[in-house]
């Protein structure tokens, strides 16, 4: 039997600038086992709700995460208008469809730069980040912000956008699609990074099922569930079936990633047919008296929301379960059998964002 | 099976080589900012009424309204630019522009100073509430809304009474009356 030892890695790491540390447990380079350990970014956002008045509250969920800013706002303010009992007009739905799958353009281009960058493929990185710059101009435009949007209200959205930005937006997507499919085919069938994603991590669909991954991570492995399906905001109203791969590698992962990118931008297209005119947001009287739970899907998988009001202006609970919190448990799983140079390349293939998870 | 082809990126890669940057040359070239940008918030300082509304809603607490020395002070370094204070101000005279405010390497406040009232020294805007007796139906709804609780209402008692020390004459109550029976004199 090979020697054991025990490699700690992180929280600083050469993936990227997310703490997670691992204690990986190794028998010469294989890796036979990793025991996970979070919360050096803890910040205690949940507890803040407790303080902050429930309409304020809003600026504080969608600071959660940097990457997902839109989706935890729309995913807050959702399961209050639930409790409450608010209709959000259908425009104000449309508009949160639209920024929602944006912000899915810009997540998955800001994960394939760093897939990139974790190979040493520096010029691909740069090329993905200057796609996705057009992505935060247009986020620039149209909500006021590139990163937290502050878009997003109990009862609808603050921002509407006209025809023209909305052709504007149309516009830069198109560029975008056009830009995209060199770099999409060097990612898909350059020899070199074949080498480095062909066969690396294999999750089966049972094993991600069972260890509850979400997302493209769960996509990747061949299951076709993706929580747009609930026909959530303006989901309902468009044609939508989820991306998947059958292989489970990390190849398929970058593979679903990719073409849900150009999905995205296929549904804001939809969404910018359909858009209908009229109001983008109601006036919201009281507090919430009650609890909802609700799913959304984020970019990187699937985010739940649960939150509890007792009549007053302060929510009791807020609970927030980020999909990287699922992932890691499958992440786990995939370490096993692989080689310590790859550790960095896998950790990153489900998406990781640990600020979010720890809140 | 998956295709495989060599050197794919080499099309993107040259073509990099003769192409303009895509990055602007700033702070040489004029940074471009799109026209609803949140850089900062600015007020319009004469029409400010000093009710506090901002203040209350700021998610990070970075303003302060004092109503005696009729100022406004807010902390820069503190502001999130969420626009809070801008949705909440009664009387617009809030705003976000575009363009960053200045770093700096210590935290510092920007203080602004209402002008002076005229000699009467009357409320600034819209005068005091006054009740009309025969139609209010004493929801209490004004006293909800009002930002400095300066109105109390008895529901059982029938009683509505001003604190006209208090009174910023917002408006706010006067907007909310269900009954129409408030007026700003």
């Amino acid at each position: 039997m090979a020697k054991r030892s025990i490699v700690p890695f992180g929280p600083q790491h050469p993936v990227l600038p997310e703490p997670v540390h691992l204690d990986l447990v190794l028998e010469d380079e294989v890796v036979v086992g990793a025991v996970p350990s979070i919360g050096f970014v803890h910040r205690g956002l949940e507890k803040l709700v407790e303080t902050k008045d429930f309409k304020e509250y809003v600026y504080i969920a969608e600071r959660v995460c940097g990457i997902c800013s839109f989706g935890h706002g729309m995913g807050y303010c959702q399961s209050v208008e639930h409790i409450m009992g608010v209709e959000v007009p259908r425009r104000a739905a449309y508009l949160r469809t639209i920024w929602m799958e944006m912000s899915r353009i810009h997540s998955h281009l800001l994960w394939l730069g760093l897939l990139a960058d974790a190979m040493g493929f520096e010029s691909l990185f740069m090329q993905s980040w200057r796609l996705r710059e057009k992505i935060l101009d247009m986020f620039d435009a149209t909500t006021g912000g590139r990163i937290i949007f502050s878009v997003n209200c109990v009862g609808g959205v603050l921002k509407d956008m006209d025809s023209g930005m909305l052709a504007r937006l149309v516009d830069t997507l198109n560029d975008i699609e056009r830009e995209l499919r060199p770099l999409a085919d060097t990612f898909l069938q350059d020899y070199t990074v074949g080498t480095r994603l062909v066969g690396l991590g294999v999750l089966k669909a049972e094993d991600a099922t069972l260890a509850g991954a979400v997302g493209p991570m769960l996509r990747a492995s061949g299951v076709a569930y993706d929580a747009r399906m609930l026909g959530y905001a303006a989901y309902g109203d468009l044609d939508f079936a989820p991306v998947t791969a059958e292989a489970g590698d990390s190849y398929a992962r970058c593979e679903v990633r990719i073409r849900e990118i150009y999905q995205s931008i296929g549904l804001i297209r939809q969404a910018v047919q359909k858009i209908p005119e009229g109001p983008i947001a109601v006036p919201v009287k009281g507090n919430p008296n009650g609890e909802h739970f609700m799913r959304i899907e984020q970019p990187r998988g699937e985010a739940v929301y649960y939150v509890k009001g007792s009549g007053s202006k302060f929510i009791d609970r807020f609970r927030l379960r980020t999909p990287t919190t699922s992932n890691i448990p499958p992440m786990l799983d995939m370490l096993k059998g692989c080689q310590l140079a790859d550790v960095p390349l896998l950790i990153l293939t489900i998406d990781p964002c640990i600020s979010c998870t720890e809140r | 099976m998956r295709p495989t082809r060599i050197f794919p990126f080499a099309q993107t890669a040259l073509q990099n080589l003769f192409r303009k940057p895509v990055t602007t040359a700033y702070p040489f070239a004029p940074a471009q900012y799109p026209e609803r940008m949140r850089g900062h918030v600015e007020i319009d300082i004469e029409k400010c009424i000093s009710c506090g509304l901002c203040a209350r809603s700021c998610p990070p607490g970075a303003l302060t309204v004092d109503r005696a020395a009729r100022t406004w002070t807010i902390n820069r370094f503190d502001c999130v630019q969420c626009g809070s204070c801008v949705n909440s101000c009664p009387k617009k005279c809030l705003r976000l522009v575009p363009g960053y405010t200045t770093p700096d390497t210590a935290k510092h406040s920007e203080t602004f100073t209402r002008p002076a009232p005229p000699e009467s020294d009357a409320p600034a805007a819209g005068g005091h509430p006054v009740n009309d007796p025969d139609k209010c139906v004493y929801c209490t709804l004004c006293a909800k809304k009002c930002p400095q609780q300066a109105i109390t209402v008895d529901r059982a008692a029938k009683t509505w009474a001003l604190d006209a020390e208090a009174c910023v004459g917002c408006g706010l109550c006067a907007a909310s009356c269900p009954k129409k029976c408030l007026t700003m004199e």
